[in-house]
């Protein structure tokens, strides 16, 4: 029979900016706590699955990611792999992890983020590929021609794009670790600086410093067999390949494949979703997601959002720490942690009653990757 | 992530840079499917013939979708300047940027056509507002 595979440990260390600290050592801290919250010890682990933030080198040389990070942990797993798929590299190593564990190559997996993005020197207005040759930078302009066209095509408008980074701010302050807790209201929005029109600096997630790691097992060996652990209930990835001078490139994302291929995987629509998990690297593409998952029609999110819906106390528990854009830029790991808080009921006052159906995504690169979790308790 | 990663602004892989220097705007044609399509590649992406020719485009197209950088992230790049994709008359699409008007008069929809423009040591094909003098009187040369 085959193994069953469910999240039993968490940690991240602080977010923001953490002058002195090297990347290694954050992620160790993550690690640290992350097994001691499953109960496991050192010797328990054997797969080790990492995802470096932007400013980590995936391979430096000819060493990859998880041997660099592996030596300084002094373990010999049965199982490692580093993930490239840009923001969707913290559900996919989750995703790694239980097929591993399911298909029997390892016991008890490691998944791990970190970043000193924020202290590193640098920027993150690298050139996109040929195109830099025209002024193409970042990827706050790539998302900009998204949001544009959603703009264009539905009506979309300044303030819909600002009620994701009200609300956003708001649930950080609820959040005692959050890097930004600073509330923000639509004046203030209207007042960030334009970077890359129709975005505005409030658009933008954070960078931070900070590293956060899930541990997963087979369930027969939970440290606590009278602590059930989180049920992956649902995975799912979906991505964009071609060009960005692909017809509808700037008119979906995976996403609106991915999302409710997975959700149908269990039987559910984003209607049965008690807390979701949505990345948040730019607001439109929280809009984007709401429409892809089913929570509204395409072309609808601007108004579904309008009024609060996504806010604290709203109808839809959107990203309750502030996620990226307030909580800290943990590449989607700190979104799968506060999902396994949320439906462990640990979530303290950002406690959705009741939560039992947590969704999770990832969006990556030049809006080419997805990945998709649906967690249960 | 350091100063020294500065981007590499030249059109990387070109194959045909003396067409540029010539004006003439070229996209890839399938000879098996018929498929046009930009940039450059060895294969169709359509249907995976590797019979892969070249056809002149007429240099006419759309905006697909644009913006306007308020923030500079390069010393050869000033703001504002418009980012556009242009969807050309006959169907394959690029990055490029809409020169000729100021920036707020971009919109989705905007009928441009192709001018060849030198930059640095390069041949880019940028797009102008194609103009109805009636309509747009202000628009007058090709300078951004």
């Amino acid at each position: 029979m085959p193994r069953k595979a469910v999240i039993t440990g968490i940690g991240h260390t602080a977010f923001g900016r953490l002058e002195g600290r090297s990347v290694r050592d954050l992620e160790i801290e993550a690690i640290r706590l992350a097994v001691a919250d499953a109960g496991f010890e050192r010797a328990d682990i054997d797969g080790l699955i990492t995802d470096p933030g932007p400013a980590q080198p995936v391979i430096d040389g000819i060493e990859p990611h998880y041997l660099a990070l592996g030596r300084q942990l002094g373990i010999d797993p049965d199982f490692v792999g580093t993930e490239v798929l840009g923001g969707a590299s913290s559900v996919s190593s989750v995703q790694r992890a239980v097929m591993a564990i399911e298909a029997g190559l390892c016991s008890v997996c490691l998944c791990v983020y970190g970043d000193t993005a924020l202290s590193a020197s640098g920027s993150f207005s690298y050139g996109r590929g040929a195109e830099a040759a025209f002024g193409f930078f970042g990827a706050t302009g790539l998302h900009a021609l998204a949001a544009q066209r959603h703009m264009a095509r539905y009506g979309t408008r300044p303030e819909h794009l600002a009620e994701v980074a009200m609300a956003a701010r708001a649930h950080a302050m609820q959040t005692p670790h959050a890097q930004l807790k600073r509330p923000l209201d639509l004046d203030g929005y209207l007042a960030s600086r334009m970077l890359a029109e129709p975005l505005r600096r409030a658009d933008c997630c954070l960078i931070s410093d900070g590293a956060a790691a899930v541990v997963v097992c087979a369930a027969d060996r939970l440290a606590d067999l009278a602590t059930p652990g989180i049920n992956v209930l649902a995975m799912g990835q979906a991505h964009s390949l071609s060009t960005i001078a692909n017809a509808d490139h700037f008119d979906q994302t995976p996403a609106a494949r991915c999302g409710p291929a997975t959700l149908a995987r269990v039987g559910v629509t984003a209607a049965d979703v008690d807390v979701a998990l949505l990345y948040d690297c730019f607001t439109i593409v929280v809009l984007m997601q709401l429409e892809a998952y089913g929570f509204c029609r395409l072309g609808e999110s601007g108004p579904f959002v309008t009024g609060g819906r996504i806010a604290p106390g709203g109808e839809l528990a959107l990203n309750p720490t502030g996620g990226l854009m307030a909580e800290g830029y943990g590449g989607g790991m700190l979104h799968v942690i506060e999902a396994v808080r949320q439906l462990r009921g640990t979530a303290g006052a950002r406690q959705v009653a009741g939560a039992r159906l947590a969704l999770v995504s990832g969006h990556g690169l030049g809006m080419n990757t997805h990945a998709s979790l649906v967690l249960g308790g | 992530m350091n100063d020294t990663a500065r981007p590499d602004t030249k059109i990387l892989a070109d194959p045909f840079p003396d067409a540029r220097r010539q004006g003439r705007l070229l996209a890839a044609e399938c000879r098996a499917c018929g498929h046009l399509f930009l940039p450059f590649g060895p294969v169709c992406p359509r249907c995976w013939s590797i019979d892969i020719g070249q056809r002149q485009m007429s240099g006419a197209g759309e905006v697909a979708t644009f913006t306007i950088y308020r923030q500079s992230y390069h010393p050869d790049f000033p703001a504002p300047y418009v980012l556009a994709l242009i969807a050309l008359a006959e169907g394959p699409r690029l990055i490029s940027n809409v020169i000729g008007c100021a920036p707020e008069q971009v919109h989705i929809g905007m009928a441009v056509s192709v001018r060849f423009v030198p930059r640095g040591d390069q041949v880019l094909p940028l797009f102008v507002p194609v103009t109805s003098p009636a309509r747009n009187p202000e628009i007058q040369g090709d300078t951004p």
